[in-house]
């Protein structure tokens, strides 16, 4: 323990907010002006602690009769032995006192490509979400081709791109004093990417397959891509809570999801997104064998008692409007 | 539905069926005979009218007849459809031509055929006659339509008999005369006050183009009444029963019928034509289309009427031929999903019938591969009966596709698998070249 000391006062995310050097023991902690570490703390009294030499060669906090004492761990300390780890409160007030010899950890390695910032992510994001957007309504439009539904399609696209990523920009400026505008555009195109080739494939899959859950529960496959992409916003913002971030984002699915299973239930009484496979593509993409005409409606036999057991539930429903 | 019932049942309805004058045709006056007729019939004649037991208004008016000098009348059973099915919530009731009124007790129903018969507090004065022989019609006959149109007052119409129709699935007879809704249930009648036979039905689509049961249901059922001790307890079990009686044997005449094969080339796609299936082609022949759509539909023209929200006992059929040789695999395939795409099933939350639930494979019957969905939901109210719906998608070709879509409603299990059998088993194509 090596004189001068550093008192800094912490957030509650632990990042320091205020750090002031003190030369020598004791340490004078208060509101007054008299102390030597002046606390703007309504609920610090005027004399609140006092960090001075302990009998073992260490450091202490002694509290001076505050009113709301010295709290560490949730528990009222009069005399509180310090290492240079040791967090106490006073009032509202987060403290934690290190001499000049407190080790400190190894340099983490520095992965970030710092030439990946600003305009080349952005363009080439902007640029894959003008191809996306090009690309989806050309596979979709079944009528005559007309400029506009282009148009139309990748302006709607750009203002939502423009808004989810404004809003990642604005946490990352309010967290980590950054704006990354360019990166969080790039990890949207990406995300969209992702959805739109996955989407393909397992709807071809489906299709080849004779995979009908892949399109049946398409939209959670959806949601955990989405939960993926915010995964990468959280690790742009901040790379060091990576495990919270992945926790976060597991949450944010499990949500999503249940909550897409619940819209399903109560729009069309089953749990998937549809009745039944609509997806068609072309026959050179089959791979399974087609089933006989009677294996198919034994299949169908089979589903009666399920449709039975249908009749005795009670439904709250409305009943249809019909004319005569 | 082409067809109206004669039942008056809201002002909506009555208005709807105004029409302006200009397109009524021109009666002539009434006849000597018509005058005479309506003189001895109107102690016989009676509006049947359901209200609701709480607070008594009307929920729908009909007509009805005295059977001879019984107690029994005879109106339509759509006329009394609510009273058969909800008698905890609705109640019948007679009003005669001189505004007396009584209740009315349900005896017996035919479904298949529109007929009911309710029993009432007083006897007839034997003015209409029931036949043990039919009468002897000959097209162009005279024939007298008694009722209460509209709920405005007892009235006489004159018409023409035009001869027997099977278009419907049970045979009735045209006639040529002005019915309104509200004289459903009421008699048609020869000169000689001869009963021919009992209005139910006009078309909406053509002028003075009316429906009666012929009167030889009305004797079946009258036969069916002497015989029976009292009046079944149940009446939605014996609708059920009659329905699925009906459907018995609508599948076995149908199963029966010879597949006619539509050409749209190069499937050949099978229906069944008939007097009662009646088929319609379409085609999107506009310029403006990357794709054509060929569309060949038939439909039975008539069904079973159950209650105002449910008809059934209903069987249609539709092939469709999608071709594009300019949009490309990939662009095709989003055409012929989405064509397949969103078809109309019924909700989870309809009181008539249970969520729909399906299968889905790729069937091939060995002439044609295809994508197959049947989905299927039970009737609450009826057991055994189902709507069966078939959903095919051919995989045969990667730019052209025949959808088809078979729809059986009020059906057995048994019968709804039959009628998908019938028809995977017989969509076939062209030998590819």
């Amino acid at each position: 323990m090596t004189a001068p000391f550093y008192v800094e006062v912490l957030a509650r995310n632990g990042e320091v907010r205020q750090r002031q050097r003190v030369e020598m023991l004791p340490i004078r902690i208060g509101r007054g002006y008299d102390n030597d570490i002046i606390l703007d703390d309504q609920h610090a009294s005027t004399h609140h602690a006092v960090v001075e030499a302990s009998a073992d060669g260490g450091l202490q906090a002694r509290d001076l009769g505050s009113r709301n004492g010295v709290i560490h761990q949730g528990k009222h300390q009069n005399q509180l032995p310090l290492s240079g780890n040791t967090i106490f409160r006073l009032g509202h007030s987060r403290l934690r006192v290190r001499s000049i010899d407190f080790p400190v950890a190894d340099a983490m390695r520095d992965t970030t490509l710092h030439a990946w910032e600003g305009w080349p992510p952005a363009l080439i994001g902007l640029a894959m979400m003008v191809l996306l957007s090009l690309e989806s309504v050309w596979s979709a439009d079944i009528e005559k081709s007309e400029p506009i539904r282009y148009v139309t399609s990748l302006v709607s696209l750009l203002g939502l791109a423009l808004v989810w990523c404004g809003g990642w920009t604005l946490a990352n400026r309010l967290f980590a004093g950054q704006t990354r505008f360019g990166r969080h555009l790039f990890i949207a195109a990406c995300g969209l990417l992702v959805i739109e080739a996955t989407s393909l494939l397992f709807s071809v899959t489906a299709y080849a397959m004779s995979l009908e859950m892949l399109t049946h529960y398409g939209s959670q496959f959806v949601i955990a891509i989405v939960a993926g992409m915010v995964y990468f916003h959280l690790h742009t913002i901040n790379t060091a809570h990576t495990r919270r971030a992945a926790l976060v984002c597991i949450l944010v699915a499990l949500l999503g999801s249940g909550v897409m299973l619940m819209l399903n239930y109560q729009k069309n009484g089953h749990l998937a997104d549809e009745l039944y496979m609509s997806d068609l593509y072309s026959p050179t993409l089959r791979l399974s064998s087609n089933k006989s005409v009677t294996q198919f409606l034994d299949q169908a036999a089979r589903l009666q008692p399920k449709i039975d057991a249908e009749r005795s539930k009670v439904v709250s429903g409305e009943s249809a409007e019909v004319s005569d | 539905m082409k067809f109206i019932f004669l039942m008056a049942m809201s002002l909506f309805c009555v208005s709807a069926l105004a029409q302006p004058m200009a397109d009524s045709v021109e009666l002539p006056a009434p006849s000597s005979a018509a005058q005479r007729l309506y003189a001895s019939a109107k102690p016989d004649l009676l509006q049947m009218r359901v209200l609701l037991k709480s607070g008594r208004t009307q929920s729908s008016v009909g007509s009805g007849f005295m059977v001879g000098d019984t107690n029994l009348v005879v109106t339509n059973y759509h006329v009394m459809s609510q009273v058969a099915l909800e008698p905890e919530t609705y109640v019948g009731e007679y009003r005669d031509t001189n505004g007396r009124r009584g209740a009315v007790e349900l005896l017996a129903v035919d479904v298949q055929h529109d007929l009911a018969v309710v029993r009432i507090d007083h006897n007839g004065s034997g003015f209409f006659k029931v036949p043990q022989m039919l009468p002897q019609l000959k097209q162009g006959q005279y024939l007298y339509s008694l009722g209460n149109p509209l709920d405005l007052g007892f009235a006489i119409s004159e018409g023409s008999y035009n001869g027997i129709i099977s278009r419907s699935f049970y045979e009735q007879l045209m006639f040529t005369g002005p019915i309104n809704a509200g004289m459903s249930g009421g008699p048609t009648v020869t000169v000689s006050g001869r009963v021919a036979g009992v209005n139910v039905s006009r078309r909406l689509d053509g002028e003075l183009v009316s429906f009666l049961v012929p009167v030889r249901y009305v004797r079946d059922l009258l036969k069916k009444v002497a015989a029976q001790h009292q009046a079944p307890k149940n009446f939605k079990l014996v609708v059920g029963q009659q329905l699925l009686a009906h459907q018995a044997k609508m599948v076995d005449r149908l199963a029966k019928t010879l597949l006619t094969f539509k050409e749209l080339s190069p499937y050949r796609t099978p229906v069944w034509e008939s007097e009662q299936v009646r088929c319609w082609g379409w085609s999107n022949a506009k310029q403006d289309k990357p794709y054509a759509v060929d569309e060949v539909s038939c439909a039975m023209e008539s069904a079973i009427f159950v209650s105002k929200q449910l008809e059934t006992g209903h069987v249609s059929i539709q092939h469709k031929r999608i071709q594009s040789s300019e949009m490309g695999t990939w662009r095709f395939a989003a055409l012929a999903s989405s064509q397949f795409k969103n078809q109309n099933l019924g909700g989870h939350k309809d009181l008539r019938f249970t969520p729909p639930q399906c299968v889905e494979q790729f069937v091939s019957n060995g002439k044609l591969p295809m994508r197959a969905v049947l989905c299927m939901h039970a009737y609450r109210k009826f057991p055994e009966l189902y709507d069966f719906t078939l959903l095919t998608a051919s995989t045969d070709a990667s730019q052209m596709t025949l959808q088809s879509r078979v729809d059986a409603s009020g059906v057995s299990y048994q019968n709804g698998l039959r009628i998908a059998r019938i028809f995977l088993e017989a969509m076939s194509r062209e030998a590819q070249p």
